[in-house]
């Protein structure tokens, strides 16, 4: 995880891959809530195992917040058994459709670009 | 049971640092976000058993700054709340905090700032004109179209009858037309931020 962390705060000296990162970064909270709800951590550890796109956790939230301000997500205050009360998160009907035509949108525009990207990364024609 | 008691000073000063850095806004939006960063700062010292003043230095680094944190808030909130603001006021704070974080948003600002400034000239003149009706007025002369002049500048001037009320109708429209604008530019772009991602 360390690990993890150093190699993209290198990378995030690179503006345009810091641009990039933080369009994703949308996309990737709402797909990580697909399957059930989670709280803020629980979120960020899914993201860790699946991308590297979080540069500073705390910046998750504010994300979060604006989400749900937009009708995305819906959130509640849930106690726990041992230790204190954890925010959760889930993905409203709107949420659900919005992620899966980001899906879709993410899905071609990644296929032409690496279209693109083919003659670039196989290093001919020139 | 987690033992925090030797990160409790710095937790304490990051958190008062962030409130310190969102003092400007609404109490109860800032409450229920310090508390969910709270949270998360226990949870990640929970995975150890008794934590030590450096595992609560490298959680409170991965989290970011206060600075970095508020900035990120700062911004979400302009892209959801000003899309539906009306009030000048509110637009111009939300234009300045959006103007320095880069080209774009000193633009917008820029477009607000002047909008507004000629729609309060108007206002001003109506205000201005009961007390210096000779100065005041729609004057058509060698310097082309004048509002108010000191001295007079003599003459006859144009609709001085409806000088007031053509005065407020237009800083009016101004105002209002400064508001739809930047409020269609923001969420522009808000949509434009969300079809890139």
């Amino acid at each position: 995880m360390a690990l993890l962390r150093n190699l993209t705060k290198a990378e995030a000296s690179d503006k345009w891959e810091a641009q990039l990162r933080k369009g994703c970064l949308e996309l990737a909270i709402l797909a990580s809530l697909w399957e059930k709800r989670l709280y803020g951590l629980e979120i960020l550890r899914v993201l860790e195992e699946n991308s590297n796109l979080v540069l500073a956790e705390g910046k998750v939230y504010p994300i979060l917040g604006r989400l749900k301000e937009e009708g995305l997500l819906q959130s509640e205050w849930v106690e726990a058994e041992a230790g204190h009360p954890r925010k959760y998160y889930w993905l409203t009907a709107a949420g659900r459709q919005k992620v899966v035509s980001m899906g879709h949108f993410w899905n071609s525009f990644a296929a032409n670009l690496n279209q693109l990207l083919k003659p670039v990364l196989n290093g001919k024609g020139r | 049971m987690m033992n925090t008691a030797a990160c409790n000073p710095m937790i304490d000063d990051y958190f008062a640092e962030l409130e310190r850095k969102m003092s400007d806004l609404p109490e109860t939006d800032r409450q229920e976000f310090t508390r969910e960063l709270r949270a998360h700062v226990f949870d990640r010292l929970e995975q150890v058993a008794v934590a030590t003043e450096a595992d609560c230095r490298s959680v409170l680094q991965a989290l970011g700054t206060p600075e970095e944190i508020t900035r990120q808030y700062r911004l979400e909130r302009i892209m959801t709340r000003s899309a539906w603001k009306v009030s000048p006021i509110a637009i111009l704070r939300t234009t300045v905090r959006w103007a320095l974080t880069g080209v774009q948003g000193f633009s917008v600002f820029m477009v607000a700032l002047v909008g507004y400034l000629i729609a309060l000239s108007f206002y001003l003149s109506a205000l201005l004109k009961p007390f210096f009706p000779l100065n005041v007025g729609f004057y058509v002369g060698d310097h082309g179209m004048t509002i108010a002049t000191w001295p007079a500048p003599g003459g006859a001037p144009l609709l001085d009858d409806y000088f007031i009320p053509i005065c407020i109708i237009v800083g009016y429209l101004l105002t209002l037309g400064t508001t739809l604008l930047i409020r269609f530019v923001l969420r522009r772009i808000r949509s434009l931020k969300q079809r890139i991602a």
